[in-house]
């Protein structure tokens, strides 16, 4: 059937075919366009187990719609695409398609716990939407964010050497993010850093790139911590039914 | 103080109204049309009471055993009053079974009749076997066999409760809200996942009253510890794929249509005037409210009173009640009976 008011339905429910014949009937192109059906036809269990087991999605179950967390939040004033309440239902009854349609938002919380303070049942709205985004990196289904990258370069040189290296995150950082390591704003800080000729400073930094020096008995540390990460990652892998974590990451 | 006070119903209103008119030294004739005492608790076979826990065989069947055991109060089982005559103080019952009752005060503790779920035939009851009441699903815990489909005894993966029906509904002219099945429906929900902790349960309401201390004890309970979800849907229409229900609906928060497979679907029925309430309303000369339970005069000077002087009412008799409160309502009766009787209470009667 045609559709003229295509503007009323969303694009990814409007589908043509380029050849189809139904019982001997041609409804091939343009003129034979089908809608998708709008009906929730089940519901998917696991996917608030998922977000619960994640840090911060403990308390998700209690959630009961009143849509404090909403009305408080800082960032639906701005963007009422943004909002807490919806995204929790939608988990709750394991609606991750129509999750997946603001997949690029949710990560937008700036946690002022606005919604933490105002939920009647304790949810811990703000918590929710940081496990959210992180289930939704784990699962693939948004890219590691610029500041995730930085992040995890940044702790791996903690957890090696329980210093980190000025240079080195730079670098690692621009490299892994596809940027040029001569960026405008970091040439002019060190021309103006070379004009007063900090001397020592200098050769502090270049020993530092030159020696990468590791914090006394750091190495009992270090493994506690890896231990700790890799137990956490391989937590979340079974959480998620994910084959392999660390392919993904 | 010489003539019996006459009791008509054994369910906790008339147990509860029974008793404390002995505990006074008052002669009660409790009659009960049924073949035995304890009204729907114990005819149902109800499972655990709420708010207690207790068992209804054990709670009720505690009162039951009391009032059995009371030399003050006659039980005239299997037996209705089929004519009632007289005035405060000198009334005249006469039972099916022919005998004459004269008493000074009776008291109706007729209670309710549970809502037939037939009367909504879109939600399937009577058409799939799998469709059952909450009356159905307490007498499956109650009788200890456990929470299982109908039709192949298989144990349900989902279970959907519907709230409100036979509630809240003028097409069916019942406008009244039942009152106790938001909680009795959190209680069997987290019954069924005790039971079935693979059993995922789903309530579809309109509104939540599992009003006063039911709230954390039932409604959060039941939502916190048990995971039941709740969902904000009237249903419209329950149907079948050949192999499990079919639950059909408009999801009120995403503004989208449902059609969720469920393995059985339980209506939480409400509860209706008595059936009897139209021959009550005759024999005994009591008005019914506009909806068909006994009316009750002003609640604040003339405890429990009816319509008719010298004629009583407690419980569900008067419209949706709780155990807890028709049990407080017989002793109000009771007590309202007595102050007539005596004179104590500024009037006596003659």
């Amino acid at each position: 059937m045609p559709i003229h008011e295509k503007s009323l339905i969303r694009p990814e429910n409007i589908i043509e075919h380029e050849e189809l014949i139904i019982d001997g009937v041609d409804v091939s192109g343009h003129w034979s366009t089908f809608i998708n059906s709008r009906a929730i036809t089940d519901y998917n269990e696991e996917m608030q187990d998922e977000i619960a087991g994640l840090a911060g999605g403990e308390f998700i179950h209690r959630c009961w719609q009143c849509g404090s967390c909403t009305n408080a939040c800082t960032i639906n004033a701005l963007n009422n695409d943004f909002n807490p309440r919806y995204w929790i239902y939608l988990i709750r009854m394991g609606m991750e398609d129509e999750l997946l349609i603001n997949k690029d938002i949710i990560w937008q919380c700036v946690s002022c716990n606005k919604c933490t303070y105002a939920c009647p049942r304790d949810v811990n709205p703000e918590g929710v939407m940081k496990a959210t985004s992180h289930w939704l990196e784990l699962k693939g289904h948004t890219p590691k964010s610029p500041s995730m990258i930085f992040d995890e370069g940044f702790s791996e040189q903690v957890f090696k050497t329980g210093k980190i290296e000025d240079g080195l995150v730079l670098r690692q950082f621009f490299a892994a993010t596809g940027q040029k390591l001569t960026q405008t704003w970091l040439v002019s800080m060190l021309i103006g850093l070379m004009r007063k000729l900090p001397l020592t400073m200098l050769t502090r930094l270049g020993l530092a790139t030159l020696f990468r020096p590791r914090t006394k008995n750091w190495g009992a540390a270090s493994e506690a911590i890896n231990e700790y990460v890799n137990e956490k990652n391989e937590e979340n892998q079974r959480l998620l039914g994910l084959d392999n974590l660390e392919d993904r990451q | 103080m010489s003539k019996p006070v006459l009791v008509v119903g054994s369910g906790p209103a008339g147990l509860s109204a029974a008793q404390s008119l002995a505990s006074a030294g008052q002669k009660v004739v409790l009659v009960e049309k049924e073949k035995s005492l304890g009204g729907a608790p114990i005819l149902s076979g109800y499972a655990k009471l709420v708010p207690s826990g207790e068992w209804a065989k054990d709670a009720i069947g505690g009162m039951v055993k009391r009032v059995e055991e009371n030399p003050l109060i006659s039980v005239r089982l299997n037996n209705v009053v089929q004519n009632f005559d007289g005035k405060p103080g000198a009334f005249v019952a006469k039972l099916k079974d022919g005998s004459e009752i004269e008493t000074g005060a009776t008291i109706l503790a007729t209670g309710f009749t549970h809502f037939d779920s037939v009367n909504k035939p879109e939600w399937g009851f009577g058409t799939y076997e799998d469709v059952v009441t909450t009356t159905q699903v307490e007498q499956m815990i109650s009788s200890g066999k456990g929470v299982r489909c109908p039709s192949d005894g298989r144990e349900p993966e989902r279970v959907a409760i519907l709230l409100c029906v036979g509630s809240r509904d003028r097409q069916i002219g019942r406008e009244w809200c039942s009152k106790i099945c938001c909680t009795v429906s959190a209680n069997i929900a987290m019954e069924i996942r005790e039971e079935l902790p693979n059993c995922h349960v789903y309530i579809y309401y309109m509104d939540i009253r599992t009003y006063g201390l039911y709230e954390g004890k039932y409604y959060w309970e039941s939502q916190e510890k048990h995971k039941v979800r709740y969902i904000k849907a009237r249903i419209a229409e329950v149907t079948s794929d050949g192999k499990r229900l079919i639950v059909k609906g408009e999801d009120t928060l995403v503004k989208r249509p449902i059609m969720i497979p469920f393995d059985m679907v339980v209506h939480a029925i409400g509860m209706d005037p008595n059936v009897d309430n139209m021959t009550l309303s005759a024999v005994f000369g009591v008005d019914l409210e506009k909806y068909g339970f006994i009316d009750k005069a002003s609640s604040y000077l003339n405890m429990s009173q009816t319509s008719r002087d010298g004629v009583f009412v407690a419980g569900a008799a008067t419209g949706p009640e709780t155990i807890d409160d028709s049990i407080a309502q017989g002793q109000s009766a009771a007590m309202a009976a007595l102050s007539l009787l005596t004179g104590f209470g500024g009037r006596k009667a003659e």
